[in-house]
């Protein structure tokens, strides 16, 4: 077995402690079928809702990645450009299919609501590119206020960390 | 001039319109009075397109979380209630900003588990109990029944006020006429709050309002659990084995008549009282009287006239203080009470209004021990405080109610 020196364990620790927070706590999740799809190729997104009876979900996806279909009602579901809207009623899980384009690459952004919770938040980035090749072009869809004012405590506990680990183990 | 009074008017027009104002669900996009499924999803999604995708609706943040409330506990339809004045009182959204003229009302909204950030306002004197309602200090102030301060009212934009239903009505219905003539959208509801007659069907009313019935149903459980116990243990007793007390009010030589509140609560427990009969409800006796009914029992009120013990202090000896000026009196050392050691001092904290179940073990156990051996007031009292007022409240260590 190989030791570890306190203060990495110490520091291990902190990671522990900070990093569930900042991936767990968010009542919606996305899967994606593949996150490197071929030119055309339609692939599934896929949302796990876990304790939201009333609200809402607006996903913005890439630019020229295109929205496809979904098995979510159709009176449930707002596409506009590059934004769908669902409404969540009662709801665990919601799939919707992206066709992507030749090429480009970039993130699916998300963010919820929970009316009777009275509670809103992001959905965790999801980056996608067309047979894994990076491309400048950046995300087309606007960002949403709600998305805008996200903390980024989370993001920063997470770096800090990180960084004391590193730190720990170089002494 | 004309000009510069528009937008005064302007201004005044939109202080006086509530936040519901409107007489509909949110989303209720027919006007039909029910929300569908399928408004319920049009609505979520002009909402959504609007706040996230750059669409232009009218349905905000608020509407949508009142349109969510309404069609999932209320079944997409208004919720319709009778208060204590009997008026029907139609409700399209949950209460988001309330103002109580009354502390009666406002203690049963807590012990309910109301969110209390939703009360905007409160009358002058829950205002000053600090200690009560700890959360009312930075509350508006909207004065008194009798000296209301209407502006103050209009000012903060309730969706709902609270007032008394039979009691002070004069007063009461003044005040529902001008908020009605002002702001047709205001809902005025009517409860006591502080009468055993009625106070478990209240609780269970205002809990359908403000959607906790099941936390109401625990509440009323409670509260007629010890009303019940009482009424049991004093059933039965023929009138001439009643125990005989004497009640006196806050004023010297001041007891209670039979219209009186408190003259109900000592029947309750099974006191007869030798005064009871007369039309002021609170008359002044003749000390001479006094002695030659000869009480078994005197119960001696501490409070507002008497402005010591409560949840204001600690402080025992000031209503022994009271208790021995009493005894004192001339000829009081032959009435059977002083003999026997059986007179008391209550706060009407705990015997005047929704706390009146408290009180009225405590006379239940002072005229009839035995009978209510297995009776602990106390153990109500501070488990009353601790799960359905909330508050942080030892009463080993805090506050005076009785004595001995």
């Amino acid at each position: 077995m190989i030791g570890l020196p306190a203060n990495r364990l110490f520091c291990l620790l902190l990671l522990s402690l900070f990093i569930p927070a900042v991936v767990c706590g968010t009542p919606v999740t996305r899967t994606l079928s593949t996150a490197e799809p071929g030119a055309g190729e339609v692939f599934t997104v896929s949302l796990s809702v876990d304790g939201i009876a009333l609200g809402g979900v607006v996903e913005t996806l890439p630019t020229g990645y295109a929205f496809a279909g979904t098995d979510h009602p159709d009176d449930r579901v707002l596409v506009r450009g590059q934004q769908i809207g669902f409404a969540v009623m009662n709801e665990t899980g919601i799939t919707y299919s992206v066709t992507a384009p030749a090429s480009g690459s970039g993130d699916i952004t998300g963010t919820w609501e929970d009316f009777l919770g009275e509670t809103d938040g992001e959905v965790a980035a999801s980056h996608v590119a067309v047979d894994g090749i990076e491309t400048a072009a950046e995300n087309s869809g606007e960002k949403p206020a709600a998305q805008e004012a996200a903390s980024p405590f989370a993001a920063l506990a997470a770096v800090a960390a990180i960084l004391i680990a590193g730190w720990g183990g170089r002494r | 001039m004309k000009r510069r009074l528009l937008p005064v008017l302007a201004l005044l027009l939109l202080l006086a319109v509530p936040a519901s104002a409107t007489e509909l669900i949110p989303g209720d996009a027919d006007g039909d009075g029910v929300l569908t499924s399928g408004e319920y999803a049009s609505a979520v999604l002009a909402y959504l397109d609007t706040a996230y995708m750059g669409g232009a609706g009218d349905l905000d943040r608020d509407e949508i979380r009142d349109a969510a409330w309404v069609y999932a506990r209320w079944d997409g339809k208004p919720r319709e209630v009778v208060d204590s004045s009997g008026q029907t009182v139609t409700l399209y959204r949950p209460l988001r900003r309330v103002v109580t003229f009354s502390g009666e009302s406002l203690e049963t909204l807590r012990s309910l588990g109301f969110d209390m950030e939703n009360v905007v306002a409160v009358d002058k004197y829950s205002h000053e109990k600090s200690t009560f309602f700890p959360e009312c200090r930075e509350k508006a102030n909207v004065g008194s029944i009798w000296s209301p301060d209407m502006e103050k009212v209009l000012s903060v934009r309730p969706d709902a006020v609270f007032l008394y239903a039979t009691i002070s009505t004069a007063a009461c219905d003044d005040i529902q006429q001008r908020l009605e003539a002002s702001s047709p959208g205001i809902r005025v509801l009517r409860f006591d709050c502080f009468k055993p007659a009625t106070y478990a069907t209240e609780i269970r009313t205002i809990a359908s309002i403000v959607d906790e019935t099941e936390r109401g149903e625990e509440f009323a459980t409670f509260y007629s659990s010890t009303m019940d116990q009482i009424r049991d243990g004093t059933t039965g007793i023929p009138d001439n084995e009643k125990t005989r007390v004497y009640f006196e009010y806050w004023f010297d030589h001041t007891t209670v008549a039979a219209s009186a509140g408190y003259n109900e609560k000592t029947e309750l427990a099974g006191g007869m009282n030798p005064f009871a009969i007369g039309t002021a409800e609170y008359p002044v006796v003749d000390p001479e009287a006094i002695l030659v009914t000869d009480p078994q029992v005197i119960i001696k009120l501490a409070g507002q006239g008497l402005a010591v013990g409560g949840y204001a202090g600690h402080d025992p000896e000031a209503l022994d203080a009271i208790r021995s000026a009493l005894v004192e009196r001339p000829g009081w050392s032959r009435i059977s009470a002083v003999k026997d050691g059986r007179v008391h001092v209550i706060h009407s904290d705990i015997l005047g209004g929704a706390q009146h179940f408290i009180g009225t073990a405590y006379l239940a156990k002072w005229f009839y021990p035995d009978r209510f051996a297995d009776l602990d007031p106390h153990a109500i009292h501070q488990r009353y405080l601790t799960e359905f007022q909330g508050i942080d409240f030892d009463l080993a260590s805090e506050g005076t109610f009785v004595y001995p």
